[in-house]
């Protein structure tokens, strides 16, 4: 943000002819378009410089106090540093701050955002045993080195970096989400696998990375998202306009997009149409791309400009992307590391120092400056971008391990993290929990037949992803702040046979003899990974009771279960 | 309250309930922000709206606007329909006679000649990618705008495909997808008895209390709101309507058979009792070879049960206040290619026909008109947003609203249209 101001009026007035034009609609539009093309030569030929950037100007603020972030990589000594800049501003609210969690809420949260799916019962009950004084930061190490975290990281990952899009039909989504989960189970540093995206090269089989290109295969795409997701910085809107209420404009969307102007995405045709079609893959050509569509009609030329900052200074035959990529990632860029550190914050908190996540304007204040620029100073630093230490720093700190039951007097606070917050599953969370519980049962002895079937619906390669989509019921992004599961998805857990099989039940219960305070703890064990409290176990046990056929109540009990908000949701 | 709530709980439980404050802040905080957006209800007629999709993109030559004396003139003859000097394909006799009840817009000239992005374009009235955001299809729109959302149906129901979505108006306005007309809504019936049912109710609704006691989270809320809605649908009359077999023998035979006419069906069903918007796609329209053939099979398909429809409205008193609308992607080549020897014709955006009905359209007539070739527009043409913004208008909603995005940028319902609901009104 040091620079930003350097947008040049001269040079706004300059580009009046193209930024005044709006697109043409409909029939002018086909009137309009051989005129256009004509046009376009002229166009192409006027690059534009921008020349002697006026020096930054100074902060309208005055920066705020510098925290000392601890000199070596040491996950206990961040955490300290994030609890001490958290409780200075609850104290200065006047807020007291929730409890600690319990062993059994920390088990069930840490295991959900760390894995994405819920505990087994018998590694719930063994931790909630276990007395060891270092069983959390165990835990979170264990977690962490588990596959499933890449696993988890890819599915938050593939989302943002591989849109819902009628163009992406034939671009393959498995080897990417699976290149992701690699990268971030071999924890490679942030800055690392950023660039290995943006630079990405050759065929979708030698570089699975170079699919990043293929799902964003126009330019606009590619600078939305990479300014969007890497840099957390929203532009889209200058692409057609200047901002109304950022900062940001049009000139500075155009001069990064032309970085990447040389890419050629070479996409996976229809092989049924096209079967002689080039290998799907990336090249970075030595000059303009011509690849048909890849520059919208509203395309600006600009020389490649860093955002908010000077022109690049590179030669036109030379590859643009490694700039960008070296600058994106440098140690002082002024957003990269700030943007990493919001999102994994956002990851675990469900909001980020920072919100929109995503729009780190001057504008959107973070509600903790100080902690964010020491976190961004030192992961750009010593920190290395090392996620699974942030991630871990994070999860040692009281304020991830509060409780998210409020106080009364705390229960306004949304942002200085005097509780946790409830978070909602995504969908691949609930599919994976809901086949940790149903796919153990089909796979124990005790299973039967229908227990198969269950699980079949939940088995299989496809079976995953079909069943995230119908949860996401068309949005491109789960919330995990608020319940947008709609009445279909409702209908599905409710009356499908996935929570309506009582050979489920036995598989998960044992023997029918079971004592009732057993078998119900077992249910809950495995659905909740917390034991019932004395008041459920009470109620249920006299429900048991009532009940004739210990089977039907353990199943009524079951489907309650998974059919709870508290199944539904981290809290 | 809501209907049917009443039936999980003995009162006794429901006073203590609402003395814990489980269901005081449902009712408070959740129907009050629905009803912030609920139908501002406009002076159009139309109170539903049935899009039959054409997918694929028909052929306007072979259908609506037949050119017998151009080049790529086809095989079909036209035939006169129920308005003096407007003639339409032979394949289509009994759509003939209810055009003295619609009105036939020749004018159609859009910009976009793919598929996916077409569609798109004809469902949002915005070219897809455009800004990073994903726009809300008509039917979202409709929901949104003048849906019930008290209802315990959905406002917004697709059938045999679900084209595209709620966009930035999020899934309170997603379709509810039926896949299949004759199975309905899937896992709409309860998998235990009734009373077992309620039993697991009961049980979910202790667990609910106690953890909404302690978590306190608005989320957790939505959830039992939700829950209580797919009860509801379980449990409505209303529901019956995704029922077919309920149907009289003598009024199903008479939409013809199929899943398109079936889907038909269960459109008036849905209209009948106050969704207000259903689409129902059929496919098989993208004719680059044996166009002929082709297009007669589909035009059998929709002849029969697009009759019914608009003479099953007019009977039960729903037409003027049900908009029915046929319409693809785009048209189709007026020349006829040479691939193979069964040729056809090719994508063709640039004039194309569709169909409205009812809705309080004065009727009989057509709006727009191509040149010999059925190549140009000549007369009247009619952009995606005319189109999108006539039929946001005859059902009394304002498409120049602006709706925000979750990033809080305003966008209009339709953009920079021309509407021409004066001449059919």
């Amino acid at each position: 943000m040091r620079y930003r101001g350097v947008v040049i009026a001269a040079l706004i007035a300059g580009l009046v002819v193209w930024l005044g034009s709006q697109e043409p609609v409909g029939a002018q539009a086909v009137l309009q378009k051989k005129s256009k093309k004509a046009n376009k030569k002229e166009v192409a030929e006027t690059v534009l410089h921008v020349k002697d950037p006026t020096p930054p100007a100074a902060p309208a603020q005055p920066l705020p106090t510098v925290v000392p972030a601890p000199t070596v990589k040491d996950p206990a000594a961040l955490a300290r540093l994030i609890d001490a800049e958290v409780d200075r501003r609850l104290a200065q609210a006047q807020i007291r701050p929730s409890p600690r969690s319990d062993d059994a809420e920390f088990l069930r949260r840490v295991y959900l955002d760390l894995t994405g799916v819920i505990p087994t019962a018998d590694k719930a009950r063994a931790f909630l045993e276990s007395t060891d004084p270092n069983k959390r930061e165990k835990l979170i190490d264990e977690l962490l080195a588990d596959p499933n975290h890449g696993r988890r990281m890819a599915d938050i990952w593939t989302a943002k970096l591989f849109p819902f899009d009628s163009a992406n039909r034939f671009v393959p989504k498995e080897p990417f989400h699976a290149w992701l989960a690699e990268q971030f189970n071999k924890n490679t540093p942030w800055n690392q696998l950023v660039t290995e995206l943006i630079t990405a090269t050759g065929t979708a089989d030698e570089n699975p990375a170079v699919i990043y290109f293929l799902a964003n295969r126009t330019i606009d795409r590619l600078t939305d998202t990479t300014t969007q997701h890497f840099l957390g910085v929203q532009l889209q809107c200058a692409q057609c306009h200047n901002h109304p209420f950022s900062s940001w404009k049009q000139i500075e969307y155009w001069g990064f997009a032309a970085f990447y102007s040389k890419v050629r995405a070479d996409n996976p045709k229809n092989p049924k149409q096209v079967p002689d079609a080039p290998a799907p893959g990336v090249r970075e050509l030595p000059s303009r791309s011509k690849q048909k569509d890849f520059f919208p009609e509203a395309t600006k030329i600009v020389a490649p400009t860093f955002l908010g900052g000077p022109e690049a200074k590179v030669h036109p035959t030379e590859p643009y992307r490694p700039v960008l990529a070296r600058w994106m990632t440098a140690p002082d860029n002024p957003f990269f590391a700030r943007a990493m550190v919001n999102r994994l914050w956002a990851h675990l908190f469900a909001r980020g120092l920072v919100m929109p996540v995503d729009d780190m304007l001057e504008e959107n204040v973070p509600t903790h400056p100080e902690l964010l620029d020491a976190l961004a100073r030192h992961m750009a630093t010593v920190g290395g971008f090392d996620q699974k230490y942030l991630l871990k720093a994070i999860c040692l700190s009281q304020a991830y391990q509060r409780t998210s039951r409020p106080l009364p007097e705390n229960k306004q606070d949304e942002t200085l993290y005097s509780h946790m917050r409830v978070k909602v599953m995504t969908p691949e969370q609930l599919y994976d929990s809901l086949a940790q519980v149903v796919g153990r049962a089909a796979a124990s002895g005790a299973a039967g037949k229908a227990a198969k079937k269950a699980a079949g619906r939940l088995g299989g390669q496809n079976a995953r992803a079909q069943f995230v989509n119908f949860f996401l019921a068309g949005a491109e992004q789960p919330s995990i702040t608020s319940y947008e599961a709609g009445i279909p998805q409702a209908l599905r857990l409710m009356n499908a046979s996935l929570t309506n099989n009582p050979a489920l039940v036995r598989s998960l219960v044992g023997s029918m003899a079971t004592p009732p305070a057993v078998a119900i703890e077992r249910l809950y064990l495995a659905t909740l990974s917390r034991r019932p409290t004395a008041t459920e176990l009470n109620d249920l046990t006299a429900y048991v009771r009532m009940n004739g056929d210990p089977a039907t109540a353990y199943s009524d009990i079951l489907w309650a279960l998974l059919n709870s908000s508290e199944f539904t949701m981290v809290r | 309250m809501l209907p049917g709530m009443m039936k999980w709980y003995s009162r006794r439980d429901f006073v203590r309930l609402s003395a814990a404050g489980v269901f005081a802040p449902t009712l408070s905080g959740w129907l009050p922000v629905l009803a912030n957006a609920a139908p501002q209800g406009g002076k159009g007629k139309a109170r539903a709206c049935i899009l039959l999709w054409m997918d694929g993109g028909p052929s306007h030559k072979d259908t609506f606007d037949p050119k017998p004396d151009s080049k790529g003139a086809g095989e079909f003859k036209p035939i006169a329909t129920k308005v003096p000097g407007v003639y339409i394909s032979e394949h289509l006799p009994k759509i003939a006679q209810t055009l003295d009840k619609g009105v036939i817009v020749r004018g159609m000239t859009t910009p976009e000649g793919a598929h996916p992005r077409a569609k798109y374009y004809m469902h949002t009235g915005y070219r897809e990618g455009q800004g990073g955001i994903i726009h809300p299809s008509l039917g979202a729109i409709v929901s949104k705008e003048i849906g019930d959302p008290d209802s315990p149906m959905p406002n917004y129901v697709a059938i045999n495909s679900r084209s595209y979505g709620a966009g930035f108006l999020g899934p309170r306005h997603q379709p509810l997808l039926i896949t299949d007309p004759n199975r309905g809504v899937e896992d709409l019936k309860a998998a235990v008895s009734t009373q077992q049912l309620q039993r697991r109710l009961g049980l979910l609704e202790r667990m609910e209390r106690a953890f909404y006691r302690e978590y306190d989270a608005d989320i957790i809320r939505d959830h039992h709101t939700t829950y209580q809605r797919a009860f509801q649908l379980m449990s409505s009359r209303q529901a019956k309507a995704f029922d077919l077999s309920a149907e009289p023998p003598s009024s199903r035979s008479r939409y013809g058979s199929g899943r398109f006419a079936d889907g038909v069906l269960m459109a008036r069903r849905l209209v009948e009792v106050g969704v207000p918007f259903v689409e129902v796609t059929l496919g098989g329209w993208d004719t680059h070879q044996n166009n002929f053939e082709r297009v007669k099979a589909l035009s059998a398909q929709i002849d029969t049960p697009i009759a019914a429809l608009i003479t099953d409205l007019q009977e039960r008193g729903l037409l003027d206040t049900t908009l029915v609308v046929w319409m693809g992607e785009f048209g189709r080549t007026p020349h006829i290619n040479n691939r193979g020897p069964n040729p056809g014709r090719d994508h063709y955006p640039r004039a194309w026909s569709t169909v409205m009905w009812g809705g309080g359209i004065r009727a009989g007539g057509t709006v727009g008109k191509t040149d010999k070739e059925g190549a140009t527009v000549i007369d009247r043409p009619v952009t995606a947003q005319d189109f999108l913004a006539t039929i946001c208008e005859l059902l009394g909603i304002d498409h120049t609203r602006q709706n925000e995005t979750p990033t809080g940028r305003p966008i209009r319902i339709v953009e920079k249209a021309n509407p021409f609901t004066s001449l059919i009104t």
